[in-house]
């Protein structure tokens, strides 16, 4: 790297006009570089954060032939399109919801047919569990002894309860019937390898059946309350709807709300997206078990990355003869980097699931075979992988932190008595740690941010379990996970209803580039800081 | 009182502690040990893929494994599934099954047949039946059936059993049945007979529902096919689908007829080895081709296609295979591929015909008068006339596989032609599965060629830019800016790629032609204009900032472009409609009419511009690690020898850093070559093989992707795929090596100015 004063060899603009405007053409490109790297971030900030905030709800008065069709939505896209003539026509995409009604959430218009649009103040979205959201006003609530008008209060009331309700009946669900269906399939096995006797099994099932009537009454009891009051909505074009109240999720006024008032929206839109579970085919609700796996995975592949890449680097720098066959070795490591991940997600699958899950389901899970326990893709195997993927770039970024600690610093240590060993541990790693640090925290942006080789090893896109959980043994290293990066995918290539799910994409897009770019500018300041204390430390 | 420590020291103190030695001496062993596993772990990778591939590539392996006897000469031999018990059927009222391991005797009893003699006979593996045709002119068949036997759980020997079906008398013609074939699928049937007067007939059969009983099988036609051969009937063979039906005569020519609810009609001759009498003709496997051999041994395969689009489809010679030698042929074909089993004399091959490769050549033990392959394809029965039969497993796991499979061109069944072709999984059981990866490299290049052709000169500009006339303040951030580009998870652009930016490309390509030409023209343009400005007003202004000022220019430069695109497109790119001469301006119409290639909207042109993100942060951050380390002292001689900036750049930077650029060029394609979840969700994943900037490709890596988790363990599919992964990874690590190596001969050379 040249120092500062080099960089000032061409101080002035130049006085020849030879080849001048090659130089021009020169800026313009790294002009075009600069610009497409931060206009991607800014296209992903901006459509990524749009995707939360709450836009007005317009009625749309539109021709259909000769008579004209009321529709409420907001505009999600204004795009261009080519009629038969050839012609570009904008064309208006919007969103009306109600998909129980009118079977698809969206709708184009053409401009041209809109006869009138207004934003009516008592509007309504409706988040609901099922179909996405509704757009209508609130007409009354109705339970078995009638109607009563619907207010803000009630409303908001009646989404309260229904919470609490549904926490529990999902509480019971999930952790207490989850817990009695896992013992059942254990007492299986057990039977199958002849661990119990079969009459103990048989009462043991019959107690867990027993226990398993009760809490499913539990449960539909609580399901059957909240089915008993309905709120009615009118959409549109008139029509009246009802809602069961344990389906209506939110309530949001778009029209009359104000600048904070829909900040605040967005905030708590964002909220629920990073902690709730996806609905609708990952088309509603929120993406938190692609949060835990990406998080967890990658986790766990540093943990495997780390120890293995700065034993190998310490080797090769400290420890193994420099020669030619370590400048090969060397070669090869740093090419590594550079082999398609791709490549690594067969090995991961041919090896670690094929080869290795299929030996230990052999030799420790016979019981539930042809069902594969670990010989099929999992967390572990999808870490293990990354783990191979990224080793390169901790080998390399260790070894470049042991060559930056000074030679003298080393000597000083061996002539103060102290042993190889000593010194690497006392010495030599402290001082390289921010840059082992750096490596890292590299690796895991780049393991966070593969896909391609997780799609081989591991990814669904709909784990109903989470790899760690309070059944025993809580940590299930076998079981398939959500990812950020193949949610994208997913959401994007292989959803039903794209459209639906184009918001989500992006807002996951930003998410997952958020958590990737944030490990990188890390590495990068731990660099800088790096090179300053060297620059002072070296003698 | 002890004695004086600086005086008489305890020589213990100068001694290292042994617990610091053993553990000093245990921690060196450690690493060693756990670095060099590490890095053989690491090698290991690519020992394991090439595991899986080895075994594509050996050739069959044929091991005798049982002999048995029967008194009956053998007309038609067959054999169960498992290929335990084959039997004998000499042509008479009994069928011999003798059990292959202990070579226990067993007789059936076909019944009706006392007292007729069986004038004709021919066998269909795939069904396990028998058509008959009798002496006193009726036909029919006969279905061989065999049932698993089980003891304790466990699979042990098998039951024969024989359904007659009913019998039919000839109408149109009289005397014994001389030939017959039979071919069944279900619900359409086909009887072709040949009576001792000389005649052919057809017959189809079907199911007739009555009233009472259910279905019926009856004669539904019978079609006198004489006058349409011209001379001696010598073979006759109906297809498995049971509508074709080949015959030929003595002179070596065949007719092909086509029978289906309209009738019988003849749609081709065709004289095959040109002339020489047939010895054999069977379909295979699909019924789509069959093999023929010619009196001298010589073997071709001919199938239905289409010469052109519209034409009908008709028998073709698609592949020619090597002489099986002089002796009576024997021919066996497999019921679950496309291999068959094929020899003359002692002599016994096992062929495929997708690739026409031999598997497998040796040498029988007996005269074989009669062969058959079992229905799984793993083993294969031969007997001779004396009764005489044995048992040969087959040890030829992937028999489609092969050098000229992956890499050359093929004959696929119902292609016009050899191609390069990949399309492993099909719909139904007898696909024949296309495994070149001549079209995934291919696309895989393509798709690097496209992104590649951006990203150049772009990086290499900004590398130019940064590395020469950037103030070193401003390169602190946006060198990093740049390499954070890099680090973008490459779903998120896949998916800009697909959702975003395709849709809206795809109306705009006229825009987009002009932005390639204006945006860098106006850059020339500012500065050339730039450069006639006052030299006093120019003086004000530190360099290193033009970067910035061309901003404006360009994006107006941007505007005028994108803004003119439909203006352009009405003047050059109009579609006239042919049935109605309208006219459209629309360049996705206009381009299949004018190049009659096709417009996909993900294309590679987006692919182009998207994978510039990936690629160009990689070649921009090496090729500007180069040009910056050019001794500073060649530049400064440059400069103090008169050269302007831009000479100073031309003449002495870029030829002391083409090496290093160059490694940023190999660096580059290496990262757009393994490019997957881009080139999944971008690039529509047809596999074409051709370079039309409007299409779309299928890739190596995202093919890997795609199909992987689909191909059953152990399969040619999936072994294929394995093939690929190492293609993939060959290609990067040769880059990538070469790369490496010019990176370090240029550091050298530096060193030394």
């Amino acid at each position: 790297m040249p120092a500062d004063t080099e960089n000032e060899r061409f101080a002035t603009t130049g006085r020849s006009r030879k080849g001048e405007p090659l130089v021009w053409l020169t800026a313009a490109g790294l002009a075009v570089g600069v610009i497409m790297a931060l206009g991607l971030f800014l296209l992903i900030l901006v459509k990524g954060a749009a995707s939360f905030w709450p836009k007005r709800i317009e009625l749309f008065e539109v021709k259909r032939g000769e008579t004209t069709e009321m529709i409420a939505g907001y505009v999600t896209q204004t795009q261009e399109r080519k009629d038969a003539e050839g012609k570009l026509v904008e064309e208006l995409q919007i969103f009306r919801g109600n998909k129980d009604v009118s079977g698809e959430a969206f709708l184009y218009l053409d401009v041209r047919d809109i006869v009138s649009r207004s934003v009516p103040e008592n509007l309504l979205l409706f988040e609901r569990l099922t179909y996405g959201p509704a757009i209508g006003e609130a007409v009354a609530i109705e339970t078995k002894d009638g109607r009563t008008e619907a207010s803000g209060d009630i409303l908001d009331e009646l989404i309260h309860k229904s919470e609490e309700t549904r926490a529990k009946a999902l509480h019971i669900e999930r952790k207490q019937i989850g817990k009695i269906s896992a013992e059942m399939e254990q007492i299986g096995y057990d039977l199958k390898a002849k661990r119990i006797s079969e009459e103990n099994a048989a009462a043991r099932k019959a107690e867990l059946e027993k226990d398993f009537t009760k809490l499913k009454a539990e449960a539909d009891k609580l399901n059957d309350g909240m089915a008993a009051t309905n709120v009615i909505y009118k959409i549109a074009d008139g029509r009246e709807r009802s809602l069961p109240s344990g389906q209506l999720l939110s309530v949001y006024t778009p029209n009359t709300t104000g600048f904070f008032g829909r900040l605040g929206e967005a905030l708590r839109r964002a909220w629920h997206f990073l902690k709730e579970d996806p609905r609708e085919a990952n088309t509603e609700g929120g993406v938190f078990p692609a949060i835990f796996g990406t998080v967890v995975m990658t986790l766990v592949m540093s943990l495997f990355v780390t120890p293995f890449g700065v034993i190998a680097a310490i080797y090769l720098r400290e420890y193994a003869k420099q020669g030619l066959m370590v400048r090969i070795v060397r070669i090869c490591v740093n090419n590594l980097a550079g082999v398609p991940s791709i490549v690594f997600g067969v090995f991961g699958l041919a090896f670690f699931v094929y080869f290795v899950g299929a030996g230990i389901d052999q030799t420790f899970y016979s019981e539930k075979l042809p069902t594969p326990t670990f010989g099929t893709p999992g967390i572990l195997w999808a870490s293990l992988t990354l783990a191979l993927l990224t080793l390169p770039v901790v080998i390399v970024a260790t070894e470049e932190a042991l060559s930056a600690v000074p030679r003298g610093v080393r000597e000083a240590a061996l002539a103060c008595g102290a042993s190889k060993w000593q010194t690497i541990q006392r010495i030599v790693l402290p001082a390289s740690l921010p840059g082992i640090l750096t490596g890292v925290i590299l690796a895991m942006a780049r393991g966070a941010g593969e896909v391609a080789p997780l799609m081989l090893v591991g990814v669904v896109k709909l784990a109903p379990t989470l790899p760690i959980d309070g059944i025993a043994p809580f940590i299930h290293a076998e079981r398939k996970f959500m990812h950020l990066g193949f949610h994208i995918y997913d959401l994007g290539f292989q959803s039903p209803d794209a459209e639906a799910a184009k918001p989500f994409v992006y807002a996951t897009a930003l998410l997952l580039i958020i958590v990737v770019v944030t490990l990188n500018l890390t590495a990068i300041i731990i660099r800088n800081r790096l090179k300053k204390r060297f620059a002072v430390s070296s003698f | 009182m002890s004695p004086d420590p600086a005086n008489n020291p305890d020589p213990k103190r100068f001694e290292v502690s042994r617990a610091t030695l053993w553990f000093d001496r245990f921690m060196g062993w450690a690493i060693r040990f756990g670095g060099i596993g590490v890095i053989i772990a690491v090698f290991g990778i690519f020992w394991f893929i090439g595991k899986e591939v080895i075994p594509l590539f050996k050739p069959g392996a044929v091991v005798k494994a049982a002999a048995v006897k029967s008194d009956t000469a053998p007309v038609i031999l067959g054999v169960d599934e498992w290929g335990e018990m084959p039997f004998f059927y000499p042509g008479g009222n009994k069928v011999v099954f003798v059990d292959g391991e202990s070579g226990a005797r067993s007789e059936l009893e076909v019944p009706g047949l006392e007292g007729v003699k069986v004038t004709a006979s021919s066998y269909d593996p795939l069904r396990r039946r028998i058509a008959l045709g009798l002496e006193d002119g009726r036909v029919g068949s006969f279905i061989v059936a065999y049932e698993r036997l089980f003891v304790d759980g466990e699979a042990k020997g098998v039951k024969p059993s024989i359904t007659v079906e009913p019998w039919f008398t000839l109408k149109n013609a009289s005397g014994a049945v001389t030939a017959i074939s039979y071919g069944d699928a279900g619900s359409a049937r086909i009887m072709a007979v040949k009576t001792a007067a000389g005649k052919v007939e057809v017959i189809r059969l079907g199911l007739k529902g009555g009233l009472v009983g259910g279905k019926k099988l009856s004669v539904l036609a019978e079609v006198d096919i004489t006058p349409e051969i011209r001379g001696e009937v010598a073979l006759l063979r109906a297809s498995q689908n049971g509508q074709m039906l080949l015959v030929a005569d003595q002179t070596g020519k065949v007719s092909y007829f086509l029978a289906d609810s309209s009738g019988v009609t003849k749609r081709q001759e065709f004289t095959p080895f040109g002339g020489i009498g047939l010895e054999q003709m069977d379909f295979l496997f699909g019924g789509v081709s069959a093999i023929l051999t010619a009196e001298d041994g010589s073997q071709e395969q001919w199938s239905l296609y289409r010469k052109n689009e519209e034409d009908e489809r008709l028998f073709g010679m698609t592949k020619t295979f090597p002489n099986i030698g002089d002796g009576p042929v024997t021919f066996a074909k497999s019921q679950r591929n496309r291999t068959f089993l094929t020899g003359a004399g002692r002599t016994l091959s096992i062929r495929h015909s997708t690739s026409g490769a031999v598997r497998w050549e040796g040498e029988a033990d007996i005269d074989p008068a009669a062969a058959i392959l079992d229905a799984k394809g793993e083993s294969f029965w031969i007997a001779s006339e004396t009764g005489e039969a044995r048992r040969f497993e087959i040890k030829d796991h992937h028999p489609d596989a092969g050098v000229q499979a992956f890499f050359g061109r093929v004959w696929y069944e119902g292609g016009a032609g050899p191609v390069y072709q990949w399309q492993s999984t099909g719909g139904s059981d007898d696909f024949e599965a296309k495994l070149s990866l001549v079209p995934l490299i291919f696309g895989s290049l393509k798709g690097t060629a496209y992104a590649l052709l951006f990203a150049i000169p772009v990086a290499l500009l900004a590398a130019v830019f940064s590395a020469a006339f950037l103030p070193a303040d401003v390169k602190r951030i946006v060198k990093p800016t740049m390499e954070i580009m890099s680090s973008l998870p490459s779903v998120v652009l896949g998916f800009l790629a697909g959702l975003w930016l395709a849709p809206i490309l795809s109306d705009r390509v006229p825009s987009v032609m002009m932005l390639v030409i204006l945006v860098p023209l106006s850059a020339l343009l500012t500065g050339y204009l730039w450069c006639r400005l006052p030299l006093a007003f120019r003086n004000r202004f530190e360099g290193g900032n033009e970067w910035m000022i061309v901003i404006p220019f360009l994006a107006l430069a941007a505007a005028i472009g994108w803004l003119s695109g439909p203006v352009v497109e009405k003047i050059f790119f109009v579609y006239t409609e042919p049935g109605t001469g309208k006219k459209i301006a629309d360049f996705s119409l206009w381009w299949p009419q004018a190049t009659g290639t096709s417009f996909q909207q993900r294309n590679s042109l987006v692919l182009g511009f998207i994978m510039g993100f990936a690629v160009i942060p990689v070649i921009f951050t090496i090729a500007e690690d180069a040009l910056s380390n050019v001794p500073k002292n060649l530049t400064a001689a440059a400069s103090a020898l008169g050269a302007n900036r831009w000479q100073v750049v031309w003449t002495v930077m870029l030829p002391v850093a083409s090496s290093g650029i160059f490694s940023a060029l190999m660096i580059g394609f290496g990262r757009a070559v393994g490019e997957t979840m881009i080139m999944v969700m971008a690039t529509g994943n047809t596999p074409l093989t051709e370079w039309n900037l409007f299409s779309g490709m299928r890739t190596l890596s995202a093919n890997l992707a795609v199909e992987l988790p689909e191909a059953p363990v152990g399969s040619t599919h999936y072994r294929t795929l394995f093939l690929g992964a190492i293609v993939l990874f060959a290609m990067t690590f040769v880059m990538n090596t070469i790369a490496e190596i010019l990176r370090q001969r240029l550091r050298e050379k530096n060193k030394l100015v």
